[in-house]
C-alpha cells in the first residue's frame, strides 16, 4: 500500500493458494463446469434465503446503519478495546498472546502443542488459521494428529487438504459423488451418495475423535471486550464440542474481530447469520471462556492470539472500512464474478468481493493479486448487500487507483490509450474533432455481416476486430460502427433546432403535468438499498424474480435452479427444495418491496 | 510474541489516532432497533410466535401445565428410548437417559417424578464427578432433559447457562434433547437474553464460562446445499414449555 | 420547463436513435431542450480504471458545459452515467471552485424515465408497441442511483407491450466500462449467460435504460447469431404514440418509491 505508514510494514506471507496465473484460474474455473453450476445454484438459493430474512426482520436499512456503527466505532478505538479485552481475558484466568505476523502466530501455537505434548488436536472452521498456515505447521509435529470438524473442512482435509472455495461453504465446488469418492478411499465408508448418509458417517468419525481431543483450535467471531469471552457461531456444533471436552483450547483471532459487549454481539450475530445463510441467527451461538470453579468441562486453559497479520495496513487509509467485514460473505453470493470464476480464480484463502480487497491490504502489496481489483465490472452488488456498509466497489476502484499511479502495472500500451481516452474526454475540441472525423481510421474494419441484433447498429456495420485495449470487447462481441458524422446525434440535433426554429419554436402536444418535484430527491450520495423491482405495477422482490427463473429459465443456470425446485426430497432430511418452494410461494403477493 | 504494548501503539501509529480516546467517545446506538423490534407483546403473544418460529427450524414444540409435566416428559423418554429400541443409536450404547444436577426439579415439582424413573433409571452429570466421567456419562446417553434460562421468540431460540451440575457436553453428545422452560421466560428477542446476562454476569449474580444459544437441531449444508439436519450435535429437539409458571 | 440533454459518449459516438428519441419524447411533453456542445463525458471510463486524477478535468468540463444553459433540469439517457454525475459533488467535494457547481449539477439530473414518471409525472406515454419483450436493469442505476421502479412503470403503461420479467435480473450483463475489454473471458461468461436469461423469455424485444448494457448484451447476440431487437426505452416511448392514450400520476402518494 503506497499509502501505508510505516513502522515497518507487517505483511501476510501465506495468504495465496494457488501458483497458476490469473487468466489460468480463470480458465480453470471456466471448465469446472459442476463448480460453476454449484456457485451459481448457491447463489441463486442464498438471494431468496437472505432477502427473506432480512424482509421478515424490517427496517434492513436501519439495522445496516447500526451495524456498521458498531463496526466503524471498533476499528476507531481498536487498540482500547483490544486492551480491555485482554484485561478480561487474563481476570478470567486465560492468556492473550499478540502476533503482529502470521509467522509468530503460528510458531507459537506450534510451540504450545509440543510443550503440552497434546497429540490429538481438533479444530472448527476458522479462517483466520489457514491464514497463518497453521494446519500445515502442525502437522510437522511428528505423531500429531489433527482434526477439521466442520463438515465441509473435513472433506476438504480429507481429499488431502483441497483448497476451500467459499468462506461460509468452503466446499462448495464438491458434488455428492466426490464426497463419497475421498470418504471411500480415505476412511472406509461403503454407503450410497445421500448427503444424509454422508454426514452421518462424518458425525461417526469425528465423535471418536472428538472424545479423545486433547486441545481445541477455535475461530472468534467476536470477541466481547467488556467480559472476555469470545462468540462463536457455527450450524454443525462442531465448535461447541472441539471447546467443550479437552483441557486447553486456543481461541485464534483476527485483531479487528472484537465488539464492545454482549448487546453489539448480539447485534451483529443476528446481522450475519441473516446475510450469511438467511437465517435469524445460527443453530449455534456460543458466549465462551475459560471454565469456572465447579465446571467439569470446558477448558483449563484458555489462550486467545490476537493476530495482526498485515490488518494494520488498512488503518489509516482509505481501506480501513474493510476492517469493519464480519466474514458473511454475502458480498460473494451476490457477486457475478464470483458466480464464474468460483472461489478458485482468485488464488488468494480470501476469495470474492472482499478477498479482492483485503487481499492485496494483508499482503501490503499487488505482487500476488494485482489482477483482482479489475477482476470487477463495479456492479455494485456487493456494496448494496453488505450488512455492515463497506463501500466495497469503491475500496477495488481505490485499489486501481494506487496501482496505476504508483505500480504502473498496466501494460503499457494500454495505459497510453486510457490516458489518450481521457485527454479526448476531457476536451471538447478533440472530442468534437473525433467526432466529425466520420471514423475514417474504422472504416476498413467495419464488417457487413448481417446485423442480426436489431436496432443496434444505426448505419447498418458493425466491428469484429479492434485494437489495443479495445480488442477486448471485439473478442467477445460486435460493436457498432459509429455513425458517420452526418448521421450522428448531434448533427441530429441542430438540424431539429433549425426545423423547429423555422416553425416558430416548440409546441408541446401535450399539457404539462402538474411538477411533482417531491416524488423523489436523490442527493450526491449514492442510494443503496437491499434489493426489489417493479413490474405490472406490483412491487416485486428479485427474490421473486429468482423464484420465476427456477420454474422458467431453461439456461445453463436456471435450467439447475429449476430441476432444485422439482427435486425429489425424501421427506425430514433434504428441506433444501422445499425451502425454496416455500420461500418462493411467500413471496407471492408480497406488496411490501425492500 | 510480540509485546502488547508493541502490538497496540503499532496500530495507534497506522491509524494516526491516539489510544484512549474511548472513555471520551463511547459508543451511543444510532437507533433502538435491538430493543424496540417485537417489543409490547404479552406472554401469550410470544409463545405463539415462539411456537411458530421453533417449529420452522425443525423443533418439536410442546406446552404443558406444571402438574402434567411429568406426563410429557414420560412420553418423551417412552418415544425416544424405551420403545426406541430398533435406533441404530441405541444399538450402538447411546441408550440412557441424562439428567442435570440442579436445583431446578423443585421448582418444576419434579423430584418426585425424578426420583420414581426406573425404566431406563436415568443417568446424572455430576458437579463431582470429573471431566471424563460426565463426558462418558453424556455420550453413552440416547436421550437428554435440561432446563433452559430462556426461550426467545424470535428465533426459536433456548439460552443455556453451563453450570456444575448442567455441563457443556450435557447438550452436545445425546442424540435426542428435550428443554424445559417456564413460559414467563419467553423473551422477545437476543436482545432481551442479553439484558439480562450482561449486567448478571459483570456482578458475579451468574458464575458460568459458557452460554449456549441454541436453535433447534445441530444441520449443515455442506454438501451440495442439501440440508441435513443431525450433525454434531442432537439430531433432534424437543421444547417443553411449562405454561402456568 | 427547460431542460439540459446529457447526451453521454456512448449516445454521441453510437446511438443516435436513443438520443433522438429522448429528445422527441421530451419535447411532446413540454420540454425546450437545450445541447450544449461542449460536452463530452462523465468521466467513468477513465475514473473506474483508476485514472482519478488524469479524469478530474474530464469532471469539470462536464459540470461547465451543463451548467452552461441556464435550465431547470438536466436529463441523460444512461443510468449510469447520470449516477456519475450524482457523485461528482463527492468526487469534487475538495475542488473549491468546483464543488457548488458539482452540487447544482447533481441536484437537477435525473435519468431519462425517472425524469418522465417522478418529475413530469407521466403514467401512459402515448406510445404503442405490438411485441412481447423484456427489460434488463443495469447495475448502477438500479443499485447506485436507486431506481428501480419508474422504467416498468412506464413500460407497464405501453399498449400492445407484454413484458416477461427476466430471470437473475440482478446480475451485471458483464459489461461493466472497460471490465468488458480488460477481462473478456469472465466478461464473456457474464454476458452469454445474460444472453441465455432473456432467450428463456422467449421475448422479441430487449430494453434498458443503459445504452452500455444494451451495446454489450446486442453485440454478443449479434456475434451469436441470435436474433433480437435492441431498444431503448426512450425509443419504446417514442412508437406509435397517440396522444389521446397519455395519463398522468394523479397524486404525489401514488409515485412509489
Amino acid at each position: 500500500m503506497s499509502k501505508a505508514k510505516n513502522g515497518g510494514l507487517k505483511t501476510a506471507t501465506m495468504i495465496r493458494n494457488s501458483d497458476h496465473d490469473f487468466l489460468t484460474r480463470v480458465k480453470e474455473s471456466e471448465q469446472d463446469t459442476f463448480a460453476q453450476r454449484a456457485v451459481a445454484k448457491a447463489q441463486d438459493a442464498q438471494w431468496i434465503k437472505r432477502e427473506s430474512a432480512r424482509r421478515d426482520l424490517g427496517n434492513w436499512e436501519d439495522w445496516r446503519n447500526l451495524g456498521e456503527q458498531i463496526r466503524q466505532h471498533v476499528v476507531r478505538y481498536l487498540p482500547d478495546y483490544l486492551e480491555e479485552f485482554s484485561d478480561n481475558v487474563e481476570k478470567n484466568g486465560g492468556h492473550v498472546f499478540f502476533a503482529q505476523t502470521d509467522v509468530e502466530a503460528q510458531q507459537f501455537i506450534k510451540n504450545l502443542a509440543i510443550e503440552k505434548q497434546v497429540k490429538q488436536v481438533v479444530k472448527s472452521k476458522s479462517m483466520v488459521t489457514s491464514e497463518i498456515g497453521l494446519d500445515k505447521a502442525l502437522l510437522e509435529i511428528p505423531g500429531l494428529d489433527l482434526l477439521e470438524t466442520d463438515l465441509a473442512e473435513f472433506i476438504l482435509q480429507e481429499d488431502d487438504w483441497d483448497e476451500p472455495t467459499h468462506l461460509v461453504f468452503p466446499a462448495l465446488h464438491k458434488n455428492r459423488d466426490q464426497v463419497r469418492e475421498v470418504f471411500i478411499k480415505k476412511l472406509g465408508y461403503e454407503g450410497d451418495n445421500d448427503p444424509q448418509h454422508l454426514a452421518r458417517f462424518a458425525r461417526k468419525v469425528m465423535r471418536e475423535r472428538f472424545l479423545k481431543n486433547e486441545m481445541s483450535i477455535t475461530g472468534c467471531n467476536f470477541a466481547i471486550a467488556d467480559n472476555g469471552m469470545i462468540n462463536l457461531d457455527t450450524n454443525e456444533g462442531n465448535a461447541d464440542l472441539c471447546m467443550a471436552i479437552p483441557k486447553i483450547q486456543v481461541v485464534c483471532m483476527g485483531m479487528e474481530r472484537i465488539v464492545p459487549s454482549l448487546k453489539e454481539a448480539e447485534v451483529l450475530d443476528g446481522m450475519l447469520a441473516r446475510s450469511a445463510v438467511g437465517q435469524k441467527i445460527t443453530t449455534y451461538c456460543t458466549f465462551t471462556s475459560k471454565q469456572v470453579d465447579g465446571e467439569t468441562d470446558g477448558p483449563e486453559e484458555f489462550y486467545v492470539v490476537i493476530i495482526d497479520n498485515g490488518r494494520s495496513n488498512a488503518l489509516g487509509t482509505d481501506f480501513e472500512p474493510i476492517l469493519q467485514c464480519i466474514r458473511c460473505a454475502s458480498c460473494l453470493n451476490v457477486c457475478p464474478i464470483y458466480r464464474h470464476i468460483g472461489g478458485h480464480g482468485y488464488g488468494s484463502i480470501y476469495p470474492g468481493p472482499v478477498g479482492s480487497i483485503l487481499s492485496p491490504v494483508l499482503q501490503g502489496n499487488y505482487d500476488d493479486f494485482s489482477e483482482l481489483p479489475y477482476a470487477c465490472s463495479l456492479c455494485s452488488a456487493c456494496t448494496a448487500t453488505c450488512p455492515v456498509k463497506i463501500p466495497l466497489h469503491k475500496l477495488l476502484i481505490k485499489h486501481r487507483e494506487i496501482e496505476m499511479d504508483d505500480k504502473h502495472m498496466a501494460n503499457i500500451i494500454d495505459d497510453t490509450v486510457m490516458k489518450v481516452v481521457g485527454l479526448g474526454t476531457g476536451h471538447s475540441s478533440l472530442f468534437r474533432t473525433a467526432l466529425g472525423m466520420d471514423h475514417m481510421a474504422l472504416a476498413p474494419l467495419a464488417r457487413k455481416n448481417p446485423d442480426v441484433a436489431e436496432n443496434l447498429y444505426s448505419n447498418g456495420k458493425h466491428l469484429e476486430w479492434m485494437p489495443f485495449v479495445f480488442g477486448g470487447w471485439t473478442k467477445v462481441r460486435d460493436l457498432p460502427d459509429p455513425p458517420a458524422h452526418s448521421k450522428n446525434f448531434r448533427s441530429w440535433f441542430a438540424k431539429h433546432k433549425k426545423e423547429q426554429a423555422k416553425q416558430g419554436g416548440l409546441e408541446a402536444a401535450v399539457p404539462q403535468a402538474p411538477k411533482n418535484s417531491n416524488a423523489f430527491r436523490p442527493t450526491g450520495e449514492p442510494v443503496l438499498r437491499a434489493d426489489g423491482y417493479h413490474q405490472n405495477g406490483h412491487p416485486i422482490t428479485e427474490a421473486h424474480a429468482h423464484a420465476k427463473s427456477q420454474t422458467k429459465a431453461p439456461s445453463r443456470v436456471g435450467h439447475h435452479a429449476a430441476s432444485l425446485a422439482g427435486e425429489n426430497v425424501p421427506a425430514g432430511s433434504h428441506i433444501d427444495g422445499d425451502d425454496i418452494a416455500k420461500a418462493a410461494a411467500q413471496q407471492e403477493g408480497t406488496r411490501n418491496h425492500d | 510474541m510480540t509485546d502488547r504494548e508493541t502490538f497496540l501503539n503499532h496500530l495507534a501509529e497506522q491509524s494516526g489516532r491516539p489510544r484512549h480516546q474511548l472513555k471520551d467517545n463511547p459508543l451511543v446506538p444510532i437507533n433502538d432497533l435491538p430493543e424496540s423490534t417485537l417489543s409490547g407483546k404479552t406472554q401469550d403473544e410470544l409463545l405463539a410466535i415462539a411456537k411458530e418460529n421453533s417449529e420452522k427450524v425443525n423443533v418439536t414444540f410442546q406446552t404443558t401445565s406444571k402438574a402434567d409435566l411429568p406426563q410429557a416428559l414420560n412420553a418423551f423418554i417412552k418415544a425416544k428410548l424405551t420403545d426406541n429400541k430398533d435406533d441404530p443409536y441405541q444399538a450402538n450404547g447411546h441408550d440412557h437417559l441424562l439428567l442435570p444436577s440442579s436445583d431446578l426439579y423443585k421448582d418444576f415439582d419434579l423430584e418426585g417424578w425424578r426420583d420414581g424413573l426406573t425404566d431406563p433409571k436415568p443417568t446424572y452429570w455430576m458437579p463431582g464427578a470429573g471431566r471424563d466421567a460426565n463426558i462418558d456419562t453424556a455420550e453413552r446417553a440416547g436421550a437428554a432433559i435440561a432446563f433452559a434460562d430462556f426461550l426467545l421468540a424470535e428465533s426459536g431460540t433456548i439460552t443455556i447457562t453451563t453450570t456444575p451440575g448442567q455441563g457443556r457436553a450435557f447438550h452436545f453428545l445425546p442424540v435426542h434433547y428435550l428443554s424445559i422452560i417456564r413460559k414467563s421466560n419467553i423473551l422477545p428477542r437476543t436482545r432481551q437474553a442479553m439484558d439480562y446476562y450482561a449486567p448478571a454476569l459483570a456482578s458475579g449474580e451468574i458464575k458460568t464460562s459458557n452460554i449456549n444459544f441454541v436453535t433447534g437441531p445441530s444441520n449443515t449444508g455442506d454438501i451440495e446445499m442439501v440440508l441435513v439436519v443431525g450433525v454434531h450435535g442432537p439430531l433432534d429437539m424437543t421444547y417443553l414449555v411449562v405454561e402456568d409458571m | 420547463m427547460r431542460v439540459v440533454i446529457f447526451s453521454t459518449c456512448v449516445v454521441d459516438l453510437m446511438f443516435p436513435n436513443v438520443g433522438k428519441a429522448m429528445v422527441e419524447v421530451l419535447e411532446r411533453f413540454g420540454c425546450e431542450t437545450f445541447m450544449p456542445l461542449q460536452q463530452i463525458c462523465c468521466g467513468q471510463p477513465t475514473y473506474n480504471s483508476g485514472y482519478i486524477k488524469e479524469t478530474k478535468h474530464v469532471m469539470r468540463n462536464e459540470v461547465d458545459a451543463l451548467l452552461s444553459v441556464d435550465a431547470d433540469y438536466i436529463v441523460g439517457p444512461a443510468g449510469s452515467c447520470v449516477n456519475m454525475l450524482k457523485e461528482l459533488p463527492h468526487d469534487l467535494k475538495d475542488d473549491p471552485e468546483y464543488a457548488a457547481k458539482a452540487q447544482q449539477v447533481a441536484d437537477k439530473t435525473y435519468e431519462f424515465s425517472q425524469f418522465m414518471y417522478r418529475i413530469l409525472g407521466v403514467l401512459d406515454a402515448g406510445a404503442e408497441l405490438d411485441a412481447v419483450a423484456t427489460y434488463h436493469r443495469s447495475c448502477h442505476m438500479t443499485r447506485l442511483l436507486g431506481e428501480r421502479t419508474s422504467p416498468f412503470v412506464l413500460l407497464d403503461h405501453v399498449k400492445g407491450l407484454k413484458m416477461i420479467p427476466l430471470p437473475h435480473i440482478e446480475n451485471c450483463c458483464g459489461f461493466g466500462g472497460m471490465f468488458s475489454m480488460k477481462e473478456p473471458e469472465i466478461s464473456k461468461q457474464m454476458v452469454n449467460e445474460k444472453v441465455n436469461d432473456i432467450i428463456s423469455t422467449d421475448a422479441s424485444v430487449l430494453i434498458s435504460c443503459d445504452p452500455g448494457c444494451l451495446m454489450n448484451i446486442g453485440g454478443r447476440f449479434n456475434r451469436l447469431g441470435k436474433p433480437m431487437k435492441i431498444m431503448h426505452l426512450a425509443e419504446v416511448l417514442n412508437t406509435n404514440v397517440d396522444l389521446a392514450r397519455v395519463k398522468y400520476v394523479e397524486s404525489q402518494e401514488e409515485v412509489m418509491a
